[in-house]
């Protein structure tokens, strides 16, 4: 899931400082599950702005409100009905829902709620691991499921580095590394001669390096014709 | 200057010529002061072959090594310059490369670079576009094959460099460490420097492994050797510096020391001599960090002084700094900004108003030029139909564009922006619509195709969408109309929408299958029809064997083996925790016929610590009218005696063996069928005569309606040892006081919350109901709907009672299990694959929750089905058996 | 002058405190019952400061007593929450409490509301 995280409240109260009435919208999708922006996250956010407002003595109204997702356009249409309720919207969404909810809806200002942090599994009740970084050129194949773009501080494709230290990384004592799960996974499965090759640099394009990235399925287009104009309907 | 064409450098000619070389560290300052590195170099000239200049080491921000190589070499002394990956991606790494190798660098280290994090700018991005090991691919391809990393040909000079890599012999795989090592080899690395060395056994081991793999023959290692300043700094690399193993004794040896500098040159001494004699040592690299007088003095003691080949090589260096002492000599000329100050005397604005009308001017050219691009670009899309491939030869022109913001890209289809909005939304609405038809929220399909003709009135997707989905609206109403004709047994009418559903559609399945479903009703049922109805009787019973020939309940194991001969050698107390009170007992029937419950000072059937001095009864239910509401799986046991409530009792008795009977006065619910307190009366009397097992009488649950009914029934019964209910707090007085008159025991009821039982009990003990004639109905919830809170009530009562003594709870539950099973949804559902035989299910519902509040302490169970309350008499006396 | 407003969050089950109980404490006491102290939220904590509470107390069963096992816990989490939110917002977060009371026994809860009561005159003295 995409994980995320609460934006200070003070951040999240200056950014609505004018206004009197706003909106807080939520999201049952990653941001649910990882506890920064679902129903719960949202009713309380709300309450504590309100109670923030209160004690300045400028009361701040607030409209509670949770999505299904804010990444499908058509989870969004609420949105039309708020432009005359509230002056601001505060999306506890990933990055993803403010961006297309701004997009569709360029009249209300969205501000975001959370900080977008990474894609990541929840491996234990209360906490969150960075797996993956979208780098579009899958290699866990050939590391045993381990990412060393995600879960490597150094990105290493030709791993371990020297501050491999008793299976942990030199950055910080808590955090595995990364290379030593891969060597040790790959022990295991008699694979590591897939240890010996040589990783060629990386073509980072696919990571994004390359401009924002998209993906396309024609064959999903509603009224993609020219491409199938000789097909059956 | 002919060694240098066999050699790229003075080191790699010392290495090769099989001399023990000699390298140490020279950091560069944290300041543009050029007079450091020098200084430094000078310390060491004539005791190393070559000096590393580190590039930002630890991630902190310093003179930058090929700089500080030019100002090493300018000294006379051979540098080796570092290249990390940390700060620069592979375009710039080989640009500085290309600039290295033109100022006269000939050694080069790569390394990944330690993380931002450990320097003074841990905020800063980590580049590590690539690793060492790639680094040192490129590198090596650049000279090799001269070519950049992209592929692309090296026209003219290309970078030459000996190159090196680093390799921690302390770090970890530590079994994978050599195989890398072999990596970084293949890789181009022709020298490796080592991790700082002070455990020598696991240096031995690694360089053993190393001789193993045959990598000693081909790549020169040189052991990396720190002279430890003091017992602080050894302390800090022991347990701060990642990597490294520094052995207690180093430890002891400079916490003992008087001379604690002293003492570290004698370790980095005796750590030479050591490596020395490891066979596939080509020499070592001496890192004094930020101490760089010690280099000397341990080069001397270690008997490496006389560097070889110093005075060939001098000349070659000295050679080499003679454009150096040029460069010296061309100071004056590189420092014509100290010279710029005279110039100041020109008039500084005058200039200024030039300059930026010569940048004005440029400015207006480039906006002529840009101009004229677009102008070409606008002329070719409309030549070409806007389909223009990048000019390729513009290129010579190009940067003036790159110097503007750039146009956004000639898009292909010229269409204006509004349409092009327009279908994106239309687009959008679509996708929408067909994944809604598709998890059949057709509701919301329908709306959101409506929305694109709003858009796009003509639209045929859309148009041909909302037929189709009209169309499938129409079925599925059809459909469950249909179906509920056809579980209403209506077969006409159900015959009629199947056939109307197929016109519409003729292969629609459910369409299908319910017509032929109709056919075979309607064949079954014109037989029977014809024929007189007790008939159906014996089919019903036909029937019911089936079902008892699926679900043969066996007896629950009965080998018992006490606890305390499983638990043998553990304490009793330590697992025993008994009551400290009992719950109370509840007698009703008469003579032989006459039932207990209740009577336990244990959790339910925890009979190894406690007792149970009844087990939990289960009575029969019987209706007062004939139930309209009751699934074909219940109702086909009970169909012939519906209309008797007495024979309906009997049947329970005789044929299922009832213990006791509950008659459920449901037809005087004012709600219902508001029959009056005499149709009660005359009901219980018909059971009373039928049989002879306890009873209870259960109201319709309408508080004061019951009052009249249960004084009726009274009236007609008389004192008789039964049991009536239910008491609610409305009506405890009336309830209570004909209870007591007539001597019968109460069902007091209440919603599901431990205070509100405990005060009920005390209502009705106020009113004179001793508590051993009260049964407790907590208010139940079937399995699904609430069973969990009705439990935990339960438990809670039942811990209260026994564990905190709370007098007033300590009195048996009464509990109504089938009313609330057979109400359920589920339990009246046909049956379906994916559900199952509704007999089966329904007996299973009840079962599992009757057995469910037994474990929670149900003393006395009120149930419906036979097989169900067969189970669940099999599981109460498995669980009883204490043979 | 109005009343000081204290709230109580209380699980249903751990006391049968009633307005006579809180007689003596000068303060208006609000009382405010669920199923198990597990129940409550963080934003019921918040919405009761919102609603004029100038403290609030969350009572819930003393270790190893909860019925539902880890209710009490896990409200002394939410507590915890709902302090670092009360801090964030420059609130002090001691007017939110936690107290563990034994089941039933009402003359703990009611030590501990005045206890809440106390503090938060303290607290409004620093001010």
């Amino acid at each position: 899931m995409i994980v995320a995280e609460r934006k200070p409240i003070k951040q999240i109260l200056e950014m609505i400082e004018p206004y009197s009435k706003v909106a807080v919208i939520g999201c049952r999708g990653c941001v649910a599950i990882c506890s920064a922006g679902g129903d719960r996250e949202v009713e309380i956010l709300s309450a504590a702005l309100r109670l923030a407002r209160k004690n300045n003595g400028k009361p701040l109204e607030t409209i509670e409100k949770t999505l299904v997702r804010q990444c499908d356009p058509e989870y969004l249409t609420p949105l039309a009905k708020l432009k005359d309720q509230v002056e601001a919207a505060i999306s506890l969404a990933c990055g993803v829902g403010v961006n297309l909810a701004s997009d569709l809806y360029p009249d209300i200002k969205i501000y975001p709620g959370v900080n977008t942090t990474f894609y990541g599994a929840n491996p234990a009740l209360g906490k969150w691991e960075e797996m993956c970084r979208g780098c579009g050129d899958c290699i866990l194949d050939l590391t045993g499921g381990i990412c060393p773009i995600a879960r490597c501080a150094k990105n290493l494709l030709n791993g371990p580095c020297g501050g491999s230290q008793n299976s942990r990384c030199e950055i910080d004592p808590d955090t595995p590394c990364v290379w030593q799960l891969i060597y040790d996974r790959l022990k295991a499965r008699g694979e590591l001669e897939k240890l010996a090759k040589i990783w060629a640099p990386k073509n980072w394009i696919p990571a994004g390096y390359g401009g924002p990235r998209k993906r396309e399925r024609p064959d999903l287009e509603i009224n993609n014709k020219s491409k199938h104009s000789g097909g059956v309907k | 200057m002919s060694e240098d064409k066999k050699y790229l450098s003075h080191l790699e000619r010392v290495l090769k010529e099989g001399h023990f070389a000699v390298t140490c560290e020279i950091g560069p300052p944290k300041s543009a002061d050029p007079e450091v590195v020098r200084k430094k170099a000078r310390i060491i000239r004539g005791f190393v072959d070559a000096a590393n200049i580190t590039d930002c080491q630890t991630a902190i921000v310093r003179m930058s090594s090929i700089a500080s190589g030019v100002l090493v070499r300018e000294e006379g002394v051979e540098p080796v310059i570092q290249m990390t990956c940390r700060d620069r991606n592979r375009i710039g790494i080989q640009a500085d490369l290309l600039g290295a190798a033109a100022l006269g660098m000939r050694n080069l280290l790569c390394l990944t670079g330690d993380h931002p994090k450990f320097g003074n700018h841990p905020e800063a991005k980590g580049v590590f576009d690539l690793d060492s090991i790639q680094l040192l691919d490129m590198v090596r391809r650049m000279r090799d094959e001269k070519k950049f990393q992209c592929g692309e040909e090296i026209k003219g000079k290309a970078p030459e460099f000996f190159l090196g890599a680093a390799e921690n012999p302390f770090a970890d795989p530590f079994e994978f460490r050599v195989h890398r090592m072999a990596k970084k080899m293949a890789a181009g690395a022709q020298f490796i420097q080592t991790q700082i060395i002070y455990n020598l056994e696991r240096f031995r081991k690694f360089m053993e492994m190393a001789r193993d793999l045959g990598l000693t023959e081909k790549l020169f290692i040189l052991a990396g050797v720190t002279p430890p300043k003091s017992f602080g700094m050894a302390r800090y690399m022991k347990y701060f510096v990642p990597g490294l193993d520094v052995p207690d004794e180093i430890l002891t040896r400079l916490k003992d020391a008087k001379d604690k500098k002293e003492e570290g040159i004698n370790i980095a001494v005796e750590i030479i001599e050591q490596v020395r004699e490891i066979p596939g040592v080509a020499g070592v690299h001496i890192m004094a960090i930020e101490w760089e007088e010690a280099v000397p003095e341990i080069v001397k003691r270690a008997g490496l002084e006389k560097r070889p080949l110093a005075e060939e090589v001098k000349p070659v260096v000295k050679e080499e700094r003679v454009p150096e002492v040029v460069i010296t000599e061309e100071k004056p000329e590189v420092v014509p900004e100290p010279e710029a100050p005279p110039k100041v005397e020109v008039p500084v604005e005058a200039l200024k108003n030039v300059f930026s009308s010569l940048r004005s001017s440029m400015e207006a050219l480039r906006d002529g030029i840009n101009m004229l691009h677009e102008g070409l670009a606008n002329l070719e899309k409309t030549l070409l139909g806007g389909e223009v491939p990048p000019p390729p030869p513009s290129e010579e022109k190009r940067p003036p564009v790159e110097e503007v913001p750039r146009e956004p890209k000639p898009e292909a289809p010229a269409i204006p922006k509004e349409e092009e909005e327009k279908a994106k939304q239309v687009a959008d609405l679509l996708s929408a619509a067909k994944a809604a038809q598709e998890s059949g929220d057709y509701e919301k399909a329908l709306n959101l195709y409506e929305q694109v003709l709003s858009l796009e009135p003509e639209n045929e997707l859309a148009k041909n969408a909302i037929e189709a989905l009209k169309k499938e609206q129409k079925i599925a109403e059809l459909l469950k109309i249909a179906k509920e004709k056809l579980e209403a047994k209506e077969l006409d009418e159900a015959e009629k929408l199947f056939k109307e559903v197929l016109e519409i559609s003729p292969e629609q399945e459910e369409g299908r299958a319910g017509l032929a479903r109709v056919e075979e009703l309607k064949a079954e049922e014109k037989p029977p029809v014809v024929e007189e109805k007790p008939e159906e009787k014996p089919e019903v019973k036909a029937e019911t064997p089936e079902v008892s020939e699926i679900l043969v309940f066996s007896d629950l194991s009965s080998d018992y083996r006490d606890v305390s001969e499983r638990a043998a050698g553990i304490p009793e107390d330590v697992y025993k925790e008994p009551g400290s009170a009992w719950i109370k007992e509840v007698t009703i029937g008469e003579g032989d016929k006459k039932i207990t419950f209740g009577g336990t000072n244990v959790l339910p059937f925890h009979l190894f610590e406690g007792e149970m001095k009844n087990p939990p009864r289960v009575a029969m239910e019987v209706l007062d009218v004939k139930p309209e509401d009751w699934p074909e799986a219940i109702a086909k046991y009970f169909e012939d005696v519906f209309d008797d409530p007495g024979e309906w009792a009997k049947k329970c008795v005789e044929v299922y063996g009832a213990e006791a009977i509950n008659i459920y006065l449901v037809g005087t619910d004012p709600n219902f069928l508001n029959l009056g307190p005499d149709h009660a009366a005359k009901v219980v009397e018909k059971v009373a005569k039928a049989v002879d097992v306890p009873l209870v009488i259960w109201g319709s649950g309408s508080p004061e309606k019951d009052v009249d009914v249960i004084r009726e029934v009274a009236n007609v019964l008389g004192a008789k040892n039964v049991m009536v209910g239910p008491v609610v707090d409305t009506n405890h007085r009336a309830l209570g006081a004909t209870a007591m008159g007539y001597g019968y025991a109460l069902i007091a009821s209440s919603p599901i919350d431990v205070n509100l039982a405990k005060q009920l009990n005390i209502l009705l003990e106020n009113v004179g109901v001793p508590l051993d004639r009260i049964g407790m109905d907590p208010s139940v919830g079937a399995v699904g709907y609430g069973l969990e809170y009705t439990y935990s009530v339960m438990e809670r009562i039942r811990l209260a009672a026994l564990y905190a003594g709370d007098d007033k709870l300590q009195v048996p539950f009464v509990i109504n299990v089938g009313r609330e099973v057979w109400k359920t949804k589920e339990a009246g559902l046909p049956s379906d694959e994916m559900l199952g035989e509704q007999e089966i299910r329904g007996i299973a519902l009840e079962a599992i929750t009757a057995i469910s509040l037994l474990m929670a302490g149900g003393d006395f169970l009120v149930m419906r089905h036979p097989k169900a309350i067969e189970v669940t008499h099999k599981i109460i006396k498995g669980l009883m058996a204490q043979e | 002058m109005d009343k000081i407003k204290i709230t109580i969050l209380c699980c249903h089950y751990t006391n049968e405190a009633t307005e006579e109980d809180f007689a003596d404490i000068p303060a208006e006491i609000e009382l405010k019952r669920y199923p198990c102290s597990g129940r409550i939220e963080v934003v019921d904590i918040l919405k009761a400061l919102e609603q004029g509470a100038e403290a609030v107390l969350v009572a819930g069963c003393e270790n190893g007593t909860c019925h539902n096992r880890t209710g009490s816990t896990r409200a002394e989490k939410k507590v915890e929450l709902a302090r670092e939110i009360l801090s964030e917002i420059d609130m002090d977060p001691q007017k939110v409490n936690m107290t563990f009371v034994p089941r039933l026994d009402s003359g703990a809860l009611v030590a501990a509301v005045k206890e809440t009561f106390e503090k938060l005159l303290r607290i409004k003295e620093a001010a």
